[in-house]
């Protein structure tokens, strides 16, 4: 951002998003001043276009890269790589041993997996569904005769045979990984654990190199699909990803850094490539925001935040309650169920890509779902599209510039939109080229903000107690639109909108997440010892999982008493299908009144989320699952923070007028550029703020002023 | 014109609750009259609001609909039935002042039709004066005789008023576990009348103030088996209501009341439109027919019910013609139907016209404009005195599916003859599987509670093939296309049964050129369970699905169940123990493990309660779907990768699809591509021998319809269709070219006649108006 005097600078953070057709780097250096570097991916070998994209970035500041690696402290890694091999199937070949009877359940994907991922139309078309080829096909599953119940009792012994047969079967056929799920193996992992070890013993004998995966071991969570399917991620997915982040690694090391990079993973933490469960760094992309938004609200001091994001097909929206982020325990992901937890983000597939029609049959104006995705739109001619998309609205609307599409990398034509949009849609609606695609983006809007106050009300919250965050590319052009009337305490868009989920992705923490099913049942009117038993029960489970924790830790050189544990736990109201997780207002449970505090705060928990009326304490409670995070401090970006200086922005930064267009009339307004705006600087809507990879669009009745963070704050006036 | 408020016209008379002043009564004469003189829903010949300002509209609509979803994945985790909560068995859907829906969520949709007939029903009864209809109220209904499909969806209706007056209606409905019938789970099988099908309440005010009165809750909450259920399922109906009331609360402080009233009335008539422009896209107008059919086995001793006129083999028929004119408008006519009987399968006219929307919306209209409007755009006749429209007021409905099911899988043929007529290759579907085995049972669970378990493992059938490929496996069922087996973990929570299987069905889809889809089965042991009792629920000796343009239909059902098998000593030896499927249920290998079990292995694929101990077994087998086209024009490889991957059984190969398999590498088949030449030309001489010219066939035909050669199902079939479809009796004879002094009486079958000739509707009791949907 500044010009900065070369020999004081000492780079602190490096985030990598590795996307699948360009790479981007993200350097921060210790006065949060940062660069931006892009390559080209290289599948191949990844670490090449990382280190082109590094140079890239560091050429703005006049840096070699072995004087940068040198002086960096720690680096997180984001991609889609591994999202991208279980999607295209590209993975290793696995075998699957399962319980006798049931080797084709992984392959029947509980029927939920062939409308995954539909939208509202395709899920209830049915000759659309389909299913995706298995993980594991079953010709690679065996079955183990052996069955144990819900309540961990053995109702058929292990028959150790059919372990042995199974293990010999599946290492003739060369698998590259043997991932084994058993009924019930979160609740007794004996069984489990021990036809793992009988199927080790046989790897060694066969003198071939095969890792073993057994679920227990992994995600010890209750639902087989979602377990093995996770557990096979390991095997399939994971193991591959490990080899290319240690190469990453290794050429990072020989250019000079010091530490072992961390993974964005899917409970918002990082965690390091050496990790256990690595298939929980199979999400990228968007939780990046988030957790810059969460960092950002930490050192700003906002408790709630609405996180949103518009990219080019989709609107993701993510909450932050009380400083911590909402987590997701079986979601799905590439149209799989599965038992990670991950950051709950929901998303509205309508981005600025997103097409335009109206419905044949009824003529309802229909956006999305799919989308022109990185080719915007009519209005670029070489991209082929013919229909309309929303950047095609904000073209005729001159809310974009079409000569600064990218930083001027794609000239865009305003009259192509015109005329697409006229016979499309605005003929047909009788209605003027200028109020369909007003229209079309105040609808856009209305879909917008409702499913924010509907995320929001959904946790048992108002707008008016959340500050909301938007970020993304085209995120700030939306902003004051999704936003508006809402009520929010502070709407916020920082400098560095398209750079945000980079930003996030070096600001998160090294954090280990463990989870482990539990059943713990209590009757409303249960007697103190069976409290105190149950106070036990779940702190049994804490330890279990604060070994685990620890573990991973020292394995990157960490000990115990670096470490700050954050214990959690899953609790319904007893006979329930649904939990909610609950932060643990205790460190340790082992008391009577211990148990009480846990119910306690559930209950508040539960009548905010649904309805007071919907509480049943009546039934006594339940606890499905503990959890147990770990966490250590290392050196995040630090935000920037200048002196304000006036109101009126300096002249430099007006860069003329564009034609306006908003409810029904067209008006001038100011152009500005966004790196020439100093702190303190307040603008009045019309108002339109470029840079090269965002736009703000700051309408009448708006203002907005830049403070010292170089965060902008949007008002209704 | 617009659906204006009434109010200057009724200065001086009583004020109503609507809006401006009328009664609900007197607001829903006045559309329905403006709907019968202009054919236009409430007269609207014109969207105003939708014309004037199409962005409100849109906006009206996205916003209301996303709320309507939002509230039913809300309030759905409130609930604690895995058939709610996993299976997504609830609803929500909002509704105009007169009780027509405008909007809708995913889930059991069948009930947009069936709630709308609740508030019918309480306007045209005058609930206005009596009890009175007051913000904040809350009203609970599940009476099969005003339109409920059965007793177990349990509906919540509430109200909903803008500055003291009502402006629309939002319902909730849930399926619960149990209901309080005869025998245990939602869709039982033992009782034959409306007396034992489980607790029913008629549109009750059970809560004012939004708050359940205590006289409701200590009721209704000892009338059923599965109490936490019951509670819980309530708390989620009436959760989603409230939401979805505060949302047009807001919907209207923001847009205006104008706007919103407006739209209320207009969506409706878009939805009519819309589906009108759909049939004028897809189909092709004439007359299609197509007929359905599923066997009521009473007789076995294992059927035991109450009444000896009920212990008897009977066939539901429903013939449909469906007639598609120019203009887009359609008309489905049931002549020729059966007469309901003394089971649990008839259905009301409401949930067999509402829920052919269900599987309309799977095909014709998969759109998010799903309402009343769709019903306005479809004629409907239901003679009186069918089985879909009963005429006595002692029927039962519990598992009114069976039934409906069996006749909607001939509308996928009707529709998919059309769509190949367009080229909509992709579109066609011929048909749907029949949604069971519904595995039901009851006693004290793993908990040491009172229990009913309802399994709906069977969300999760084969489809019917289309014109361009096979049906998807295990994925979907007719009342719900977004299929969920659910996981196995999750079911041994819910029920004191554990899994020794699961496994795909092999040649339970149709065969075809392209398959139907392959159905599953669930084997499972009785374990932990005191006193308990199970049954079984589903079709067996008839295939009620039928295949399209050559194509075969699904496999039937069958039932296995073991007793006194032995397991726990067999599982301490390590012997061989039944695990997995029961593969070729003709050549099956379980029997002989189990040498000392009473094992029940027939084609009784309905039976009731029946005791079950621990380590018993129990066969949960999901139907497969039917198939398309000759199976002699598959592609030989494709049947090789059936056998290989499951879903077809060797020994059908050859007999079915004329396909000669070799033993190849890995214990995979090849196909014997001289082999399979052969034998298919093999195949095709044989059908040219035994074929003979369609006139001589049927004139042996002839000869025995003239002796009445036929079971005596099939003659009280045809017997009680005649009596009742006096149009498709003439057709019959005319067809079969038969004598006047040919005539088939149901009196002269020396079976049971109860119920054939004296029947009592409710609209003759007392103070009863109900509302008349079809013609009749």
């Amino acid at each position: 951002m500044n010009v900065p005097v070369g020999n004081l600078r000492s780079v602190q953070v490096l985030g990598i998003d590795a996307g699948g057709t360009m790479t981007d780097t993200f350097f921060v250096d210790q006065d949060g001043d940062f660069v931006v570097g892009k390559a080209q991916s290289t599948p191949q070998n990844e670490a090449l276009g990382l280190i082109a994209s590094s140079e890239d970035g560091l050429a703005n500041w006049g840096m070699s890269l072995h004087d940068a690696l040198a002086q960096l402290q720690t680096g997180v890694y984001s991609g889609t790589a591994m999202l991208n091999r279980v999607v295209q199937r590209k993975g290793l070949k696995c075998g699957l041993i399962v319980n006798r009877g049931m080797e084709d359940f992984h392959r029947m994907g509980r029927a939920v997996q062939s409308h995954l991922g539909y939208a509202y139309e395709d899920r209830i078309h049915l000759n659309t569904h389909r299913y995706d080829p298995p993980l594991v096909p079953r010709q690679l599953t065996r079955g183990v005769i052996e069955r144990t119940d819900m309540m961990g009792s053995e109702v058929i012994p292990l028959r150790e045979a059919s372990a042995r047969e199974a293990a010999r079967e599946l290492i003739a056929e060369d698998v590259e990984g043997i991932v084994i799920s058993l009924m019930h193996s979160y609740k007794n992992p004996v069984n489990e654990r021990r036809v793992r070890d009988i199927v080790i013993e046989e790897v060694e004998k066969s003198g071939k190199k095969i890792p073993v995966f057994a679920s227990a071991d992994y995600y010890p969570v209750r639902k087989e699909t979602h377990r093995t399917n996770t557990t096979i991620l390991e095997g399939y997915a994971a193991e591959p990803s490990r080899q290319t982040l240690s190469k990453i690694s290794n050429a990072f090391k020989e250019r000079g850094t010091k530490f072992d990079f961390r993974v964005m993973a899917t409970h918002g933490g990082t965690i390091s490539w050496k990790a256990k469960e690595l298939a929980r760094t199979i999400v990228s992309g968007p939780i990046g925001g988030v957790i810059g938004a969460k960092y950002l609200g930490e050192v700003l001091g906002y408790k709630n935040i609405a996180c949103s994001d518009i990219g080019g097909t989709s609107f993701d929206v993510a909450l932050i309650t009380q400083g911590e982020m909402t987590i997701k325990n079986d979601p799905d992901m590439a149209r799989l169920v599965l038992s990670l937890p991950l950051v709950a983000m929901d998303s509205v597939g309508a981005g600025a890509g997103s097409f335009i029609r109206l419905d044949p049959y009824t003529r309802a104006i229909k956006l999305g779902p799919d989308s022109a995705g990185y080719r915007v739109g009519v209005c670029w001619k070489e991209s082929g599209i013919e229909t309309v998309t929303i950047s095609d609205c904000h073209m005729v609307l001159g809310y974009l510039n079409p000569d600064n599409f990218l930083g001027g990398a794609v000239k865009l034509d305003r009259q192509r939109s015109v005329d697409a949009i006229k016979v499309q849609i605005a003929d047909k609606l009788g209605l003027s080229v200028e109020d369909a695609a007003a229209g079309i983006i105040e609808l856009l809007d209305s879909d917008l903000r409702d499913y924010l106050r509907s995320m929001i009300s959904g946790k048992g919250y108002s707008p008016q107690s959340f500050v909301c965050f938007s970020y993304g590319g085209a995120g700030p052009v939306h902003t004051y639109g999704y936003t508006e009337g809402l009520g929010f305490e502070d709407v916020i868009v920082p400098a560095w909108a398209a750079g945000f989920s980079a930003f996030g992705c070096a600001a998160a923490d090294f954090e280990y997440r463990y989870d482990k099913s539990l059943d713990i049942n209590m009757p409303p009117d249960a007697p103190e010892a069976d409290k105190v038993k149950a106070a036990e029960t779940l702190q049994a489970a804490w330890e279990e999982l604060t070994r685990n924790v620890l573990e991973e830790f020292k394995l990157n050189g960490y000990s115990a008493d670096q470490v700050t544990l954050q214990p959690g736990y899953r609790m319904q109201y007893r006979g329930q299908l649904n939990d909610l997780e609950i932060e643990s207002p205790i460190a340790t449970a082992g008391t009577a009144a211990d148990w009480d505090q846990l119910t306690d705060a559930f209950n508040a928990t539960y009548g905010r989320v649904y309805a007071a009326s919907a509480r049943s304490p009546e039934l006594g409670y339940s606890v499905t699952g503990a959890i147990m995070r770990g966490m250590v401090p290392i050196p995040k970006p630090r935000i920037p923070k200048e002196p304000e200086e006036g109101e009126t922005p300096p002249d430099e930064a007006k860069i003329g007028t564009r034609k306006f267009y908003r409810k029904k009339k067209w008006v001038d307004a100011q152009l500005y550029k966004m790196e020439s705006l100093r702190p303190g600087n307040r603008v009045m809507g019309p108002a339109i703020i470029e840079s090269d990879a965002t736009t703000f669009v700051v309408p009448d009745g708006f203002e907005t002023w830049l403070d010292g963070h170089r965060l902008f704050h949007l008002k209704e006036v | 014109m617009n659906v204006n408020v009434n109010q200057t016209s009724l200065q001086g008379a009583t004020r109503g609750i609507v809006r401006g002043g009328e009664t609900l009564k007197e607001h829903r004469d006045r559309l329905m009259t403006a709907t019968k003189a202009t054919g236009h829903y409430a007269g609207l010949k014109k969207l105003e609001l939708r014309e004037s300002e199409p962005i409100l509209y849109n906006k009206l609509f996205s916003r209301l609909r996303a709320g309507v979803v939002d509230a039913r994945e809300t309030a759905k985790k409130i609930a604690a039935s895995p058939i709610v909560e996993q299976e997504g068995e609830l609803c929500f859907t909002l509704y105009n002042a007169a009780g027509d829906s405008l909007l809708t969520s995913t889930g059991i949709i069948i009930h947009v039709g069936t709630m709308g007939a609740a508030i019918k029903y309480m306007i045209e009864n005058e609930w206005e004066a009596n009890p009175g209809v007051q913000d904040k109220d809350i009203f609970c209904n599940n009476d099969c005789l005003i339109g409920n499909v059965h007793p177990c969806d349990i509906h919540t209706i509430v109200p909903i008023f803008w500055e003291g007056e009502l402006i629309g209606w939002v319902g909730g409905v849930t399926h619960v576990i149990d209901t309080g019938a005869v025998g245990p789970g939602s869709m039982a099988t033992g009782q034959v009348q409306r007396f034992g099908d489980g607790y029913q309440i008629t549109c009750r005010k059970v809560g004012a103030n939004d708050e359940l009165f205590r006289d409701w809750l200590h009721e209704s909450q000892r009338m059923v088996r599965t109490t936490r259920y019951w509670m819980l399922d309530e708390r989620t109906r009436i959760a989603g209501c409230h939401m979805i009331r505060k949302l047009v609360e807001e919907v209207v402080a923001e847009e205006g009341i104008e706007a919103y009233w407006k739209f209320a009335y207009e969506a409706v008539e878009h939805g009519r439109l819309g589906l009108q422009a759909r049939i004028k896209a897809m189909t092709i107008p004439g007359t299609y027919r197509q007929v359905g059919f599923v066997d009521v086995p009473y007789a076995h001793e294992d059927v035991r019910v109450p009444s000896d006129f009920a212990k008897l083999d009977t066939i539901m028929h429903a013939p449909c013609e469906m007639t598609i004119r120019k203009d887009g408008s359609w008309r489905l006519d049931f002549e020729g139907s059966s007469r309901w009987g003394w089971h649990t399968y008839n259905a009301h006219q409401v949930s067999f016209t509402s829920g052919i929307w269900v599987m309309m919306t799977q095909t014709l209209i998969p759109s998010e404009m799903i309402n009343d409007g769709a019903a306005y755009g479809t004629e409907f006749r239901l003679p009186k005195g069918t089985w879909m429209n009963p005429d006595d007021r002692r029927v039962a409905f519990s598992y009114s599916w069976h039934f409906l099911v069996s006749a909607w899988t001939a509308l996928w043929r009707g529709l998919s003859r059309s769509y190949f007529g367009r080229g909509y290759l992709e579109e066609v579907n011929a048909g749907n599987a029949n949604t069971s085995n519904w595995l039901q049972g009851g006693g004290f669970n793993q908990y040491d509670e009172i229990h009913a378990v309802n399994s709906f493992e069977c969300a999760a059938n084969g489809t019917g093939a289309t014109a361009v490929q096979d049906g998807l496996s295990h994925a979907a069922a007719i009342w719900n296309p977004e299929g969920d087996m659910g996981d196995m973990e999750i079911w041994e929570l819910a029920e004191p049964l554990i899994y020794l299987g699961r496994q795909i069905k092999a040649s339970s889809g149709g065969s075809g050129k392209y398959r139907g889809g392959c159905g599953f089965e669930s084997l499972r042991m009785v374990w932990n369970a005191k006193d308990w009792t199970m049954f079984f629920m589903g079709n067996g000796h008839i295939s009620s699905d039928w295949g399209l343009m050559g194509g075969y239909p699904a496999a039937s059902g069958y039932r296995f169940a073991a007793h006194q098998t032995g397991l726990k000593e067999l599982i301490a030896s390590g012997a061989d123990i039944p695990l997995g499927g029961d593969t070729d249920p003709e050549n099956p290998t379980w029997d002989a493990m189990l040498p000392k079990a009473q094992i029940k292995r027939d084609k009784q694929a309905i039976t009731t309660e029946e005791m079950f101990s621990d380590y018993d077994l129990y066969l949960n087998y999901m139907r497969g779907g039917p198939g398309f086209g000759d199976p002699l024009d598959r592609e030989p490889q494709a049947v090789a990768d059936d056998i290989n991957g499951g879903y077809v059984l060797e020994r059908l190969a050859g007999d079915v699809y004329g396909v000669v398999v070799k033993k190849g590498a890995g214990g995979l088949v090849v196909v014997d591509e001289a082999a399979t030449k052969a034998a298919r030309a093999d195949i095709r001489k044989a059908r040219i021998a035994k074929s003979v010219p369609t006139r001589e066939w049927m004139k042996g035909e002839r000869e025995k319809i003239l002796a009445k050669d036929a079971g005596t199902q099939v003659q009280q079939m045809f017997a009680a269709s005649f009596k009742l479809g006096p149009k498709f009796e003439r057709e019959f004879r005319a067809f079969w070219d038969l004598p006047e002094s040919w005539v088939l009486n149901e009196e002269d079958i020396g079976i049971p006649t109860y119920g054939s000739r004296y029947s009592m509707d409710i609209s003759e009791l007392p103070d009863v108006r109900t509302v008349q949907f079809v013609e009749e």
